[in-house]
């Protein structure tokens, strides 16, 4: 008879666990802080070409003819490809929503500035860039549609003319009864918000080496990829290759956040290799091409926004309507962000009905990717910025009209109007903890104080959810018609009684091989160094998505205790039989295979493992004899979407309540950020030091968010910031370094208790430095709508207003 | 003059005698002629940092310099902080204690940064430790893990170097 | 991202590079610490035929003090200076200058005579050569010659150099007595090229009037803009701050037309110029009285 599931930290066979739960150090480290790491630009294999791409100028142009001659005949060039080659031998790219989707390399006319026009294989980055400026294009540029508004206008131009019209999708949902709830209102707020684009910018940019085998007809692919089993789906579908002729091998990378991946990247190289004999062909993206055409923006957005409010600050109602500027085409499957809201559309909150109103535009802007947060960071910011707007109106402060609408510790599971359940929380308990870390009371006072001497100082309070363990179903709405999302890993016992896990997807920054050594290493009863984890490709990895939608700290967990259940009672079996017992009478427990109540009756697992491998005579009959097991783990209870896309989607619902403080110059405009605080719940932390770490790293790129990232275009569709001297990144002068609580409501669906907490901060700072920008401005009268929060932009806002007055 | 020019350089302390293109970045030939790949390209543009090496014991971006510059030099990258044996430099061991790095792509530049700001200053402050470090640019961290990392590797060299603890700075 | 072919020149004199810019005039390009050419070349946003490296003329490093002032050599880095004693305690606006470029890895291979050369409206060592009357020597084919530095910046990235001539060094005098001094901008970030800056030096009398004022603005044309109308609303003046915000009001007149970017409008640069001459102003007064 087999043991029981593990599924929380006292189901673990040990008397006291040793790792998990406590900040060890992370066994990635050594290698990353020697530089020994093999980033893919560190790889060389033998014959190996340089790629550079030939990028369009143009946001929207015809492509009239490519001359290619000169560039061929430079000496170290092997190989020139163009959109005419991608046509002939190549798919469109797979997109989303579907058919929005273009060749690798531009065919008949590009789509925005940057997008690959032609590519060049030669001996090194350098020549390869030498070639490029040898390469002929003859454009007849288009009138470029950069804006929503004009891209909604009858007879505007269209990104693609044959379907018609520029709305890549449009929905409106409904949950709920919401007009009821408007109309039975004691007051209606409505604003209109405008997000900026901004995005990922992992300090390693995307990176990719190709190689075509022309004998067998497949593909081998290293690079810097997030979710290599999805890289290898779409590179067979490019390339139109059987998915068994793909192998996709991920290396460890700089960073993701999102966007790593680059089809195009694939497609190109890909087609160079093939051109070059099978050469392996090896492109790295530089910045340039990153901030214009990688997969790094996100999220340009236009709310207006109406909440239904009761006079004593009960929300009732929330409409959203959302216009996404998504660029060029679908390539980037940006849509996602757009349809994950719905994952915790009413936030914290026990509003009861809702409406999403959904438009996607193409427009001839570079295409959309996924970010950090998927989307709720900026329908967090908007929500929250209403609840502040509801307060003054109802004369509430802001943390306490919160605080009347949470959803209580005793109502979870419980279930949001948009479908999703929320599996634990205690909201209330988390902005106590904050507002008493930050001295909430003083700092009102201290604001008063500053206000006396004409200072602008304000403050935020704002709580959100991250909804964490992504599933494909919070996507119907956009197309994506899966539940589940698997994650597999393979655990082995070896000779010498050490594990060899190997898992689906390779190193990104989050400390998740850390995470399996924990885990592994209480549960076997080892040490964490016994433990090596073995990242495998495509064509060798059980089924697995790898990291991204907070997801990945939970299911490998549920993938390793799976696997290191079955592989317990694998053991016992044969244990069971060396020492002359049934399975039943025995357990596993601190490392040694026991018999129940018998002190001494023990083996090692080390023993175990070498009779399994070296003395089939002794194995019972029916036990297949590798000391190993297999498990894929997906998100239980998951369920398909009903026609308003309603789904038990997000597995685990983690929350955070952050208190800020700022000053606004009002005359300079700039902002400082002088206190910060937060306090946060993501159930049971498996390292506190790597939770630390996403939630202090994500507030940075959340300040960057609300104070200085964007992608600026002209009215041509050029892109005016394509270096880090525009597009502002956060430096350490720039980050608060903020003081934390955690507070630990466990996830009674996980295993161990743990949420998803990947996507971090990023839902809640823009939205809490916003909150207090507008709380600082409040006696000028000016309430800015907009981020990035510019020096430039709140400065104008406010001289605008003086001119008023 | 486009041809191959010679230099010679000290990397790591191992003298060095090439050939290279006049427009070869430095960062370019560490990498690629050396294969001393702990150096690490993020922009090349001079914004990110994450090239940071030490020429003549100063933090300088690879990415700004022709190899051609570098000849005469002494540079020293990441591979040269630790000992051959694979024993971690007191900063890298502070790093991974402090939990100063994610994914680890920019960090060969911090730690060549901090190394130039603690040979300078063994006791650094806050602000000494924020003008050393704000032109490296970190993604993942959010520099809070960072600046403790520093301030442990400043305590853990000055306990190693007796001759340094007595140094203290205004 | 890679550099296009260019040939390569490492004299070791500034006669040999002279030499050199008179064989190879309108290809040449002067490589000094690199560190503003270096992503321009990498972007293939400038294509010289022969970079002429400085970096080898031992003669163009030093700081010295002479006639009363400092002497600093071209290929001086603006570590070099921020590392001075000498400058931190006699020529504290240039040190304090100095800490806002870039940051320490700029600083490190960055050079004086390149910031100035360079000649970026945006950065801070032109606006205070023009504040503090810093004299720029530069040698060329038919010798060497002096140049104030309010001659010298001519428009944007322009200088008074002749093509085949080097800048070799600037003469920083000391600040007169009882003065105070100010290097105050707006930039997005720490190290940032600021949107708006403004370098203000005054001397106070014994009378305790103002009885000398700079007010040098950069970021707001084409190249550090001396305000002389907000200067003569200062002199003579007792220090107030209606006075410095008097003085302030006056700055847009040798404003005409600011660059206008992602970061800051022309509107809003001008604008910025007002705030910080009156900012800078009250700063420096405070520092002539041994306040701040």
């Amino acid at each position: 008879m087999a043991a029981e599931m593990t599924k929380t930290l006292s189901d673990l066979p040990v008397s006291a666990t040793r790792f998990i739960g406590r900040a060890v150090n992370r066994v990635e480290d050594p290698q990353l802080l020697t530089g020994r790491t093999e980033f893919i630009d560190n790889v060389v294999l033998p014959g190996m070409l340089h790629c550079a791409i030939l990028r369009s100028p143009y946001a929207h142009a015809r492509i009239k003819s490519i001359d290619v001659r000169a560039a061929e005949q430079l000496p170290g060039v092997v190989a020139v490809v163009t959109g005419e080659e991608a046509r002939r031998t190549t798919q469109v790219m797979a997109s989303l929503p579907p058919e929005w989707g273009t060749y690798c390399l531009a065919a008949d006319k590009a789509r925005f500035v940057g997008e690959p026009v032609a590519a060049v294989a030669a001996s090194s980055r350098y020549v390869a860039e030498d070639a490029l400026e040898l390469i002929n294009v003859e454009y007849e540029p288009l009138t470029a549609v950069v804006e929503p508004t004009q891209a909604l206008e009858p007879g505007s131009p269209l990104v693609f003319e044959e379907r018609g019209t520029n709305v890549m999708l449009q929905r409106v949902l409904t949950w709920g009864e919401v007009d009821q709830a408007f109309r039975e209102a004691d007051q209606v707020f409505t604003e209109q918000f405008r997000w900026h684009r901004l995005g990922a910018n992992p300090m390693e940019t995307c990176g990719i080496i190709s190689q075509w085998d022309p004998v067998e007809g497949s593909l081998t692919c290293r690079g810097s990829f997030q979710a290599p089993g999805h890289m290898a789906l779409g590179a067979a579908g490019m390339l139109g290759l059987p998915l068994h002729r793909v192998r996709m091998i991920g290396h460890p990378h700089g960073g993701s956040f999102g966007g790593k991946g680059g089809a195009r990247g694939v497609g190109i190289t890909a087609l160079l290799s093939r051109k070059s004999g099978g050469r392996p062909v090896k492109w790295i993206e530089d910045r340039m091409e990153y901030l214009v055409a990688g997969g790094s923006q996100s999220w340009d957005r236009f709310y207006e926004v109406s909440l239904a409010v009761k006079k004593n600050g009960t929300v009732t109602g929330l409409k959203v309507q959302l216009v996404d500027n998504m660029g060029a085409t679908g390539e980037g499957f940006a849509a996602f962000s757009t349809a994950k809201p719905l994952a915790s559309f009413t936030g914290c909150y026990t509003i009861a009905s809702a409406q999403y109103d959904l438009r996607l535009v193409a427009t001839n802007k570079s295409p959309q990717s996924p970010y950090r947060g998927m989307g709720p960071p900026p329908h967090n910011w908007v929500l929250e910025q209403m609840m502040d707007i509801a307060a003054r109106g109802v004369g509430l402060d802001p943390a306490e009209i919160r605080r009347r609408n949470f959803i209580a510790p005793e109502q979870f599971p419980y279930t949001i109007p948009s479908g999703n359940e929320y599996d634990s929380g205690n909201y209330e308990a988390a902005l106590n903890k904050v507002l008493e870390m930050s001295a909430y009371q003083r700092l009102r006072q201290e604001q008063a104080a500053a206000r006396q001497q004409g200072r602008c100082v304000g403050i935020g309070v704002v709580s959100t959810i991250e909804p964490g363990v992504f599933d494909w179903n919070a996507y119907a709405i956009v197309g994506m018609p899966m539940t589940g999302v698997p994650e597999g890993v393979t655990v082995s016992i070896n000779l010498f009684g050490k594990i060899i896990v190997r898992v689906g997807f390779p190193l990104e920054g989050q400390g998740q091989y850390t995470i399996a050594s924990q885990v592994l290493a209480d549960y076997f009863g080892m040490e964490m160094s016994d433990i090596v984890v073995v990242p495998q490709d495509t064509l060798s990895a059980p089924p697995a998505f790898g990291p991204g939608g907070s997801r990945l700290g939970v299911a490998l967990t549920g993938a390793i205790l799976g696997a290191a259940d079955q592989l317990r009672d694998k053991l016992i079996k044969v244990a069971a039989r060396l020492m002359q017992t049934e399975p039943a009478n025995m357990e596993l427990m601190d490392g040694k295979l026991q018999i129940k109540g018998v002190p001494g009756a023990e083996m090692p697992l080390a023993q175990v493992a070498v009779v399994m491998l070296t003395r089939s005579d002794l194995l019972p009959p029916d036990i297949d004899p590798r000391p190993e097991a297999t498990y894929v783990w997906t998100a239980p209870g998951r369920t398909q979407p009903d026609e308003q896309g309603r789904a038990k989607s997000y597995l685990t619902a983690a929350n955070a309540c952050h208190v800020v403080m700022v000053e606004v110059d009002a005359e300079t405009g700039k902002v400082e950020i002088l206190k910060y605080y937060i306090a946060d719940d993501c159930g049971t932390r498996l390292n506190p030091a790597t939770v630390e770490g996403q939630t202090q790293g994500s507030l940075a790129q959340g300040v960057g968010a609300a104070l200085l990232e964007e992608y600026v275009y002209d009215d041509d569709g050029q892109l005016l910031t394509s270096t880090f001297m525009d597009y502002l990144l956060p430096t350490i002068y720039d980050v608060p370094m903020a003081e934390k609580a955690a507070l630990v409501t466990p996830s009674p669906f996980t295993p161990l208790g743990a949420k998803g907490v990947g996507e971090g901060a990023m839902h809640t700072t823009p939205a809490a430095i916003m909150c207090a920008i507008n709380d600082a401005l409040l006696p000028l009268g000016v309430r800015a709508h907009e981020v990035p929060a510019t020096p430039n932009r709140l400065w104008k806002l406010i001289q605008e207003q003086k001119r008023k007055t | 003059m486009t041809a191959p020019r010679p230099i010679r350089l000290t990397v790591n302390g191992v003298s060095y005698e090439a050939a290279v293109e006049p427009r070869t970045t430095l960062v370019d030939f560490l990498r690629q002629d050396l294969g001393l790949t702990g150096t690490h390209v993020g922009c090349e543009q001079g914004a990110c940092g994450a090239c940071t090496i030490l020429l003549n014991g100063q933090a300088v971006r690879s990415c700004l310099m022709l190899a051609v510059q570098a000849d005469g030099a002494e540079v020293m990258t990441v591979e040269g902080l630790g000992g051959r044996d694979g024993a971690l430099h007191p900063l890298q061991q502070a790093f991974m204690e402090e939990h100063g790095l994610q994914c680890g792509f920019c960090t060969p530049g911090f730690l060549m940064s901090a190394y130039e700001l603690l040979q300078q200053h063994p006791q650094p402050s806050d602000d000494e430790i924020k003008e050393a470090l704000g032109g490296n640019l970190c993604r993942c961290t959010g520099y809070m893990a960072i600046m403790k990392s520093v301030r442990v590797a400043a305590t853990k060299l000055r306990a190693a170097s007796p001759a340094a603890a007595g140094t203290v700075e205004k | 991202m890679k550099p296009p072919r260019f040939e390569y020149a490492a004299p070791t004199t500034v006669a040999e590079a002279v030499l050199l810019l008179q064989e190879h005039e309108s290809e040449a390009k002067i490589l000094a610490g690199g560190q503003s050419l270096m992503p321009l070349l990498n972007m293939r946003l400038t294509r010289p035929g022969l970079l002429i490296d400085l970096g080898k003329v031992a003669e163009l490093k030093y700081i010295r003090e002479s006639d009363g002032g400092l002497a600093i050599g071209a290929m001086t880095t603006k570590r070099t200076v921020e590392d001075s004693a000498m400058v931190k305690s006699r020529y504290p606006l240039l040190h304090a200058a100095t800490l806002l470029i870039g940051h320490a890895q700029i600083r490190n291979r960055g050079t004086v005579g390149g910031s100035l050369a360079h000649a970026d409206p945006a950065a801070e060592y032109p606006a205070l050569a023009v504040a503090v009357d810093a004299q720029l020597r530069a040698v060329g084919p038919k010798g060497e010659r002096t140049m104030a530095a309010a001659e010298f910046y001519v428009s944007y990235l322009t200088t008074a150099l002749e093509p085949t001539e080097i800048l070799t060094e600037v003469r920083v005098p000391a600040l007169a007595k009882d003065t105070g001094w100010s290097c105050a901008e707006v930039a997005r970030r720490h190290g940032d090229f600021a949107m708006t800056g403004a370098v203000v030096t005054v001397q106070l009398g014994s009378d305790g009037r103002c009885a000398q004022s700079r007010i040098v603005l950069f970021g707001v044309g084409p190249t550090p803009l001396r305000a002389q109308a907000a200067e003569q609303v200062v002199i003579g003046q007792t220090p107030s701050e209606q006075l410095w915000a008097q003085a302030g009001q006056r700055v847009s007149e040798v404003i005409e037309e600011p660059l206008s970017d992602v970061h800051a409008s022309a509107e809003y640069r001008r604008y910025l110029a007002q705030v910080l001459t009156r900012r800078a102003l009250a700063e420096a007064a405070a520092r002539a009285r041994g306040a701040a």
